[in-house]
């Protein structure tokens, strides 16, 4: 709170410029829409709940998109949960198409509009081949820059098509050598000229964009990284480029870096115990289903499953339960 | 030769007055000898050589052909001799071959028995022949012979002249024999009927086996009774205007194509069609005494007017093309038939056609020559009966089925025609996930109201068959044991009809077809109610296109078997489907997907997909959003309870929660649930107010406690001058002792 910059900005800016107003709206809205079920266990406790799932991130679970995308923060704690919750998906080396993926994400949240999801996939496409399967990281990485800088790359692309219809009334910058010139794709030499734009003017005018930008944008020194390898690229070239630099990744904090990106050994280990317990409760279904008589201990195990089994206590599908009660 | 049925058909015949011939036929041992004694006389009327001919067919007709034709050979030769020859000797008029004109009037041409006897009177051909009793010679005009008799011949048969088989390729010029009451030019070649119109009193005229091509030159003889046409080539019944007496009249063997201008003969009571062209039976009314109709070997397919011949009582229709007893109905209009063949039709092919014929025509004393029997006519009335109804049966299951066809492309017309707009109406987003824009309430509207519902009736019996359906234009609800479909999202309100319990236990397989998923999300607690059973759920062009909507199937009570037909439901085509599926639905512990089973790999294998989302819904949700997603639900349904009550199908949305579920089902998985569009959508607008609300609330609130801070801030700033300031003065009014003192105590006893 006692940042220096608090002192620049009026009081009310400086929340709403925090979205701390955001969230206090939402708060309230939740409460609203709860009232009588909060009411019952405490609204203090109600409001340190929400903070608390607001700082670890899953306040945004199967919540409506308009509130997913409001903040950086919720987008950043809507890539870490997608990934959290999908990264088994990748691990088992499934290749999915869009459209697949586009399910997934509307499993957390169901209106996530499926224009999004076609960018994303447009990146890592590169074109229009959109029935195309895709592995879970090169999707994760083009969607968490599509996702998170959306606005900021609805921006770039207006610039690049100013750019390639050769109207950028501004600055004509004569073409300094540069040594990273023919590192690019020398196969392709020629054609490579024709296509996209100048990497240094583009570099120039998104410098100045991520200037006077209001929404989030990448670290211009990064982009300015990206930009300085390459003379001339497209715009889908410089997305992919963006998915892929690691930086920007871990700039933007919400993934692992791509070597880890199947790592998450406690979620794991949870999945493990998920795992047996569903054997044994697929086992104990049969059994049950063999035995006529036993509705009545239905209610009772299932809901005690979860707590009395231990997790790695596979041998012992509780026989005891079994006996008929006296 | 002649059964002896017929005889005993003949004394009954006989009391039909009203006949100038009288054939009395003779029959003896030998073929030979038999020999038909022919008479005219007005005041004997009987005449029943009508029955003899029916039989002269039926015994030939089996080994002749047609009759009809003649070989060219014979032919020219005929002409050539009629050129050549002058004079004809006809000898022997023998009236006592009677036998071979009746035959005449059956189809068969040539008789031994009157052959031999014709040899034996004239052995015409040559000028010179002996016995000459008749001469035909040369008239003025070259082609036309004129007979003459010699007197002793006229004398001996005065009113009967035969000209048999004598290669005649005109009528001869017979003079000076007006009195003359039977005339027979059988078996010649006469092409044109001419020269004869002098003979007024002639009665009978019999020009069998000759080759005339058109009835004429009879209009002066008013007093023919019999005109015996016979294999010719006649086209066209014509020109027997003036022949008003005629009483039998027979055509058989030519080549008539319908049935004509005989509509004036209201004495004919015998007419002979058989062997020609008809190919249907009409323009019957008006012959009033006709009682016998002989139509064997045309091709008929179907009559009329035959109940407009009161008198009608044998009917032969032997050898046509009859297929249907529609086609003769009006047989059983007929009070006085009670005679009538069909042989050789294919309706006496099928099975019912006795009994229906019987059963139609109760009139009727013999069918195809035999007598009906009353254990027959009782036999046939219950066999009809049965016929009857199984054909009631057949036709409404037939009936019945080409509705179903009828109904199911309808609706898949519909729902094509739904898909397309919808797409059309949302083309910037994506065709099957854009049924959100889409009102939906107001496109059910439009699309039921377009179609005015008409179940009812067909439906009682249904449920007590277990096996029937209720067609409506727009949708179909079948109940096919223990299957019951649904096609056309109308069919949906059929849960809410009062099954019957034997019927809704039997039910195990509900399918959907051209249902919106999102329609059937809103019924599915409805059909937990009133199909307990149902294990087996089908889906086919239901728009099924994303994962969570399976979660809406987490509600129902169990799912055993979950089919989804990959037309129309996208979401097969996804790797994971299955997996999700059999992840979202652990708790029903489902056997098959697809028709394959599940196997204990697949449910782990669904549980490493998706185990942590469901790990991370139920651990890492708050606590609030935790009671307020699975509270909704409760919510929900209570809402749609009202709704229901308030008769308001449409935005009512079912989740899979409720109370109950709770328990059946893993909780880690009960928040993941599926809204459909509307009601999402709906919920969206909510938020959006309460959003609103808040907002202006939060800004109020926040603004005023910038205020707050401001002052407060100000406060701050100001407080350590404030403080120097009073302390100040505190001190300067205490500096002097006594004085302050003073003032202390003179407050003191102020106040008192």
């Amino acid at each position: 709170m006692l940042s220096p910059e608090r002192l620049a900005l009026p009081d009310y800016e400086y929340l709403a410029q925090r979205h701390v107003l955001t969230y206090m709206e939402d708060a309230v809205c939740q409460l609203l829409e709860n009232k009588e079920d909060i009411s019952q266990y405490g609204v203090a406790r109600f409001f340190t709940e929400y903070f608390n799932s607001v700082c670890q991130g899953t306040h945004i679970l199967f919540r409506e998109f308009s509130f997913i995308q409001a903040t950086p923060h919720n987008r950043a704690s809507f890539l870490r949960a997608f990934w959290k919750c999908f990264r088994t998906v990748g691990k088992n080396g499934d290749l999915l198409t869009m459209r697949e993926y586009h399910c997934l994400l509307q499993l957390l949240c169901p209106d996530f509009p499926l224009e999004l999801t076609q960018k994303a996939a447009r990146i890592v496409l590169m074109d229009d081949a959109m029935d195309c399967l895709m592995s879970f990281s090169d999707f994760l990485f083009a969607f968490q820059i599509q996702f998170y800088y959306s606005e900021f790359l609805e921006s770039v692309a207006a610039i690049y098509q100013d750019l390639l219809a050769g109207k950028n009334p501004n600055t004509v910058i004569v073409p300094t050598s540069s040594s990273g010139q023919h590192r690019q794709r020398p196969p392709l030499g020629e054609a490579s000229m024709l296509e996209g734009v100048e990497a240094s003017q583009f570099s120039q005018c998104l410098e100045n964009l991520c200037d006077r930008h209001k929404y989030s944008c990448p670290p211009p020194a990064l982009v300015k990284e990206v930009l300085s390898n390459v003379q001339r690229l497209t715009f889908y070239g410089f997305l992919v480029a963006l998915s892929k630099h690691h930086g920007i990744n871990q700039a933007l904090g919400a993934l692992p870096d791509k070597g880890d990106l199947m790592h998450d050994p406690a979620m794991d280990e949870e999945l493990e115990r998920l795992v047996v317990r569903s054997r044994l409760h697929r086992t104990s279904r049969q059994h049950r289903a063999e035995e006529p008589g036993a509705f009545g201990f239905q209610r009772r195990d299932k809901l005690e499953a979860p707590e009395s089994m231990p997790s790695a206590s596979a041998s012992s599908p509780y026989p005891y339960r079994w006996e008929p009660r006296e | 030769m002649i059964p002896g049925k017929y005889r005993s058909v003949s004394g009954r015949a006989a009391n039909n007055v009203n006949c100038g011939l009288h054939l009395v036929i003779q029959t003896s041992s030998l073929p030979e000898k038999s020999k038909v004694e022919f008479k005219l006389n007005k005041e004997t009327p009987s005449f029943s050589g009508r029955l003899l001919q029916h039989d002269l067919e039926r015994n030939y007709s089996s080994r002749q052909g047609d009759g009809r034709v003649i070989s060219p050979s014979p032919r020219n030769k005929s002409s050539c001799i009629s050129s050549t020859t002058n004079v004809t000797e006809l000898c022997g008029l023998e009236m006592k071959t009677a036998m071979s004109s009746l035959s005449a009037f059956g189809d068969s041409s040539i008789q031994t028995p009157s052959k031999s006897r014709i040899r034996q009177g004239c052995h015409s051909a040559g000028p010179n022949v002996s016995g000459d009793h008749i001469t035909l010679a040369s008239s003025s005009m070259p082609s036309f012979p004129i007979l003459q008799r010699s007197s002793e011949e006229k004398i001996l048969y005065s009113d009967r002249l035969t000209l048999e088989r004598q290669k005649l390729t005109v009528c001869p010029i017979i003079d000076g024999e007006e009195h003359l009451r039977l005339l027979n030019f059988q078996h010649n070649f006469i092409t044109r009927i001419q020269n004869i119109s002098n003979l007024q009193r002639l009665i009978f005229l019999d020009l069998y086996d000759n080759q005339i091509e058109e009835i004429s030159g009879l209009s002066t003889l008013r007093s023919l009774r019999v005109l015996l046409l016979g294999k010719n080539r006649i086209k066209k019944i014509s020109n027997l205007e003036n022949l008003k007496s005629l009483d039998v009249l027979d055509l058989h063997g030519n080549q008539i194509t319908k049935i004509e201008n005989v509509g004036h003969l209201c004495d004919l009571r015998v007419l002979n069609l058989a062997r020609n062209l008809l190919s249907h039976v009409d323009n019957l009314s008006g012959l009033d005494s006709l009682t016998e109709l002989n139509l064997r070997h045309n091709q008929i397919t179907f009559v009329r007017d035959v109940d407009n011949l009161p008198c009608l009582q044998r009917l032969f229709l032997s050898f046509n093309n009859i297929s249907t007893f529609e086609s003769v109905c009006c047989l059983a209009d007929s009070s006085s038939l009670s005679d009538i063949t069909f042989d050789g039709n294919p309706i006496a092919q099928e099975s019912w056609y006795k009994h229906t014929i019987l059963q139609n025509m109760t009139q009727l004393r013999q069918l195809d020559m035999k007598r009906v029997t009353e254990e027959e006519r009782r036999m046939a009335s219950v066999a009809a009966k049965k016929e009857e109804e199984k054909k009631r049966e057949s036709h409404k299951q037939s009936l019945l089925k080409e509705k179903k066809r009828l109904t199911i492309n309808n609706v898949a017309r519909k729902w094509d025609l739904q898909q397309h707009r919808i797409s059309s109406i949302a083309p910037n987003q994506d065709r099957k996930v854009s049924d959100c824009p889409q009102d939906p309430s107001q496109l059910r509207g439009s699309t039921v109201s377009a179609f005015p519902e008409e179940t009812g009736s067909l439906d009682s019996g249904l449920t007590s068959a277990l096996q029937g359906l209720s067609v409506t234009d727009t949708h179909l609800v079948e109940v096919d044991g223990d299957t019951l479909s649904l096609y056309g999202s109308g069919a949906l309100e059929s849960l809410d009809r009062n099954w019957s319990v034997q019927t809704a236990g039997m039910v195990t397989t509900v399918s959907f077809t051209f249902i919106e998923f999102d329609e059937i999300v809103q019924v599915l607690p409805k059909l937990k109610i009133k199909f307990p059973n149902s294990l087996h759920l089908k889906f086919k062009e239901t728009n099924l296109v994303m994962l969570q909507q399976f979660n809406a199937l987490a509600q129902l009570r169990r799912v055993d078997q979950l089919t989804v037909d990959p037309q129309g439901n996208p979401v097969v085509n996804f790797t994971l489907w299955k997996y999700y599926v059999l992840f979202r639905l652990s708790h029903f512990s489902m056997q098959k997907i697809n028709g394959t089973e599940v196997t204990q790999n697949d449910m782990i294998m669904a549980e490493r997909l998706f185990g942590i989302l469901a790990h991370v819904a139920s651990s890492e949700l708050p606590q609030y959003r935790l009671i307020s997603i699975l509270g909704d639900a409760r919510k929900k349904q209570f809402r749609y309870l009202l709704e229901t009550k308030g008769k308001k199908p449409g935005l009512v949305n079912e989740e899979n929660s409720d109370s109950k579920r709770l328990v059946g089902e893993n909780t880690n998985r009960a928040t993941l649930n599926y809204t459909t569009r509307d009601f999402y959508n709906e919920r969206l607008e909510e938020i959006k107010e309460k959003k609103k609300f808040c907002k202006m609330y939060m800004e109020d609130l926040v603004k005023e406690a910038t205020e707050i801070n401001m002052k407060n801030e100000a406060l701050q700033k100001l407080w350590p001058q404030m403080f120097i300031e009073l302390v100040r003065d505190a001190v300067i009014e205490i500096r002097n002792k006594n004085s302050y003192m003073k003032l202390c105590l003179q407050q003191i006893t102020d106040q008192k």
